[in-house]
């Protein structure tokens, strides 16, 4: 595979309610091209929020996001900056159900326009990335939670993202394959080059990462001991 | 539903056509503005005046019961004069020609087969009784599920005596029919004379009625499949707001989400279309058995009317595939995200 360089990410001001609920309260936060950043905090502190944001799947109210300097999501064709820059891991693994494990991978290819013979070739490739070349014409219904979480990652890997971006990768796995499909996504970066950012509960995330940034009520909180993150 | 429509419209015209070119005629004169060409009636006298016309090389009359055969009520019975083209050119295949001044009725092959008829069978025509002496055919739809007495006995069981329903011309060769029909209406006021399908279909009221009451049962069908296709099309893109997510989450333009969930739309119609056709073409012909129409109207199945409707199929597709489309277009990836 070639090497993607990372993106840099800035989040600026930015404000998000959900009817008369405050998501996110004048956000801000800097992502270095490259960096590994674990995004932690207790349930409704925003942090999935911040991730759609970053990743042009949900507007801000108020402030601004801006991928290598640029406000992509506000430019034309925000589907394309997605399909170019990003890449999305979820807790879920959100393959579609009646494709295989290679045609799963392919689907962002298909949205490139790539050309049947090459789509193919990259998508083989991409799997065997993530050692699962054996499985490849094998239907999620016939992976294990783990095994398609890795299927989903290698088809966020498939137009070569500069920035990676997984909500609670390995929430919903066990504690052995959660280690694995970390460990997949840290080596990854390490080898692309790619910026990470990964969303989790789990503190042990926070210790493999570069940094760990933690989200209280819509706020950033990079000084925040565990006591006071998890106090009631 | 189309097809069965379609072919019916054409079987109209062709039935038309057989009315039109009653006895191998190349025109027709009806009484003029009348809702129903077999209600026409025209003074008997008139046939002489149109027969001395140098454009014309025979005319002869007919008077046309609606109704009148008991075993058979959509049979027609033509009273015709037994010296004239139409009489004349009945092809007998079985018994006699009628004996003048007798109660005796050719009838026609189809009717003779529908109705289990034969020489000397008894029938009963608007309430008199006849007797079968021959059974004739002549090629047409109408006169073969018919049967034909002698003018002078149809005028008096219609009770109009020296008078016809229409009168049939032979013209003389290389008249011009249209032409000559034109003429005719122009020198015999109050008539009108019919050449083509398309005319007798219009010349009464109650065909035209008939043409455009197709006419709204089609449109009205292409209403109803359009809004079923976009309804259900709509029913699909919310069941399925996960798998959509999903692809706007990997970088799917809302256009190409689009155009994948109307060529699916094109697709089910299609299929729906070629299933239409089958079942359109099977069904027309076992409705008019059904219904016992198929005196006046058989079905006509023709390559375009197959096309017309494929090609209807394909269109319901596409226009009831937008508006789904354009949702798609409109969904915010999250919120279709959170169904998946």
């Amino acid at each position: 595979m070639s090497t993607p360089t990372g993106a840099e990410v800035a989040v600026e001001r930015v404000s998000k309610s959900f009817g008369r609920v405050a998501s996110l309260r004048e956000l801000s936060l800097q992502v270095g091209a490259g960096e590994a950043v674990a995004v932690t905090g207790r349930s409704g502190s925003g942090k999935s929020t911040l991730l759609a944001m970053i990743g042009g799947l949900e507007q801000p109210d108020t402030g601004r996001v801006l991928i290598d300097g640029r406000a992509i999501w506000t430019e034309p064709r925000p589907a394309r900056a997605r399909r170019e820059e990003v890449g999305f891991v979820f807790q879920k693994h959100l393959l579609l159900p009646s494709l295989t494990a290679r045609a799963n991978v392919e689907v962002p290819l298909i949205g490139a326009g790539m050309h049947r013979r090459e789509r193919r070739r990259r998508a083989l490739e991409l799997l065997a990335e993530v050692a699962l070349q054996d499985r490849a014409e094998h239907r999620p219904a016939e992976l294990s939670g783990g095994e398609s979480q890795r299927v989903a990652v290698a088809r966020a890997l498939a137009n070569e993202p500069k920035l990676l971006l997984a909500d609670e990768p390995t929430g919903a796995l066990d504690s052995a394959t959660s280690v694995r499909v970390l460990d997949l996504l840290l080596r990854l970066r390490d080898q692309l080059g790619m910026t990470l950012i990964i969303v989790s509960h789990d503190r042990s995330v926070g210790n493999r990462t570069d940094r760990t940034v933690t989200l209280i009520d819509g706020r950033v909180e990079p000084e925040c001991s565990d006591v006071e993150l998890y106090k009631g | 539903m189309i097809v069965a429509l379609l072919s019916f419209t054409q079987g109209l015209k062709q039935t038309a056509a057989g009315f039109v070119h009653l006895g191998g005629s190349d025109l027709g004169i009806f009484q003029a503005n009348v809702s129903d060409p077999t209600a026409s009636l025209l003074p008997e006298s008139l046939v002489a005046r149109v027969a001395s016309r140098p454009d014309v090389s025979a005319a002869t009359p007919l008077v046309l019961i609606v109704e009148g055969l008991k075993s058979d009520p959509g049979a027609i019975v033509f009273g015709a004069d037994p010296s004239g083209f139409f009489y004349r050119g009945l092809v007998l295949t079985a018994g006699h020609a009628p004996v003048t001044g007798t109660q005796q009725v050719l009838v026609g092959d189809r009717l003779a087969s529908t109705s289990h008829l034969s020489a000397g069978s008894p029938v009963t025509i608007s309430g008199h009784r006849f007797t079968v002496s021959g059974i004739y055919n002549s090629g047409i739809l109408f006169e073969d599920s018919g049967a034909v007495l002698e003018l002078p006995q149809a005028q008096a069981l219609t009770g109009r005596p020296g008078e016809v329903t229409d009168i049939v011309v032979q013209l003389s060769p290389g008249t011009h029919a249209s032409s000559a029909a034109g003429q005719i209406e122009k020198e015999f006021p109050g008539t009108q004379a019919i050449s083509d399908p398309q005319q007798a279909l219009r010349a009464g009221a109650n065909s035209t009625l008939i043409s455009k009451a197709i006419l709204v049962i089609v449109v009205i069908a292409l209403i109803v499949g359009g809004i079923s296709v976009a309804n259900t099309m709509a029913m699909s893109i919310m069941e399925r707001q996960g798998e959509i997510g999903i692809l706007a989450t990997v970088g799917w333009s809302p256009w190409r989400v689009a155009s994948l969930v109307l060529s699916e739309g094109v697709a089910v119609s299609m299929l729906g279309a070629a299933a239409g056709l089958l079942l359109g073409v099977i069904g027309g012909g076992l409705l008019v058995k059904a219904l016992g129409v198929s005196t006046y109207v058989t079905p006509a199945v023709t390559a375009w009317g197959l096309g017309q409707a494929l090609l209807v199929g394909v269109a319901i597709g596409v226009l009831g595939g937008i508006y789904p489309a354009w949702r798609v277009t409109r969904m915010r990836p999250l919120k279709a995200l959170a169904n998946a």
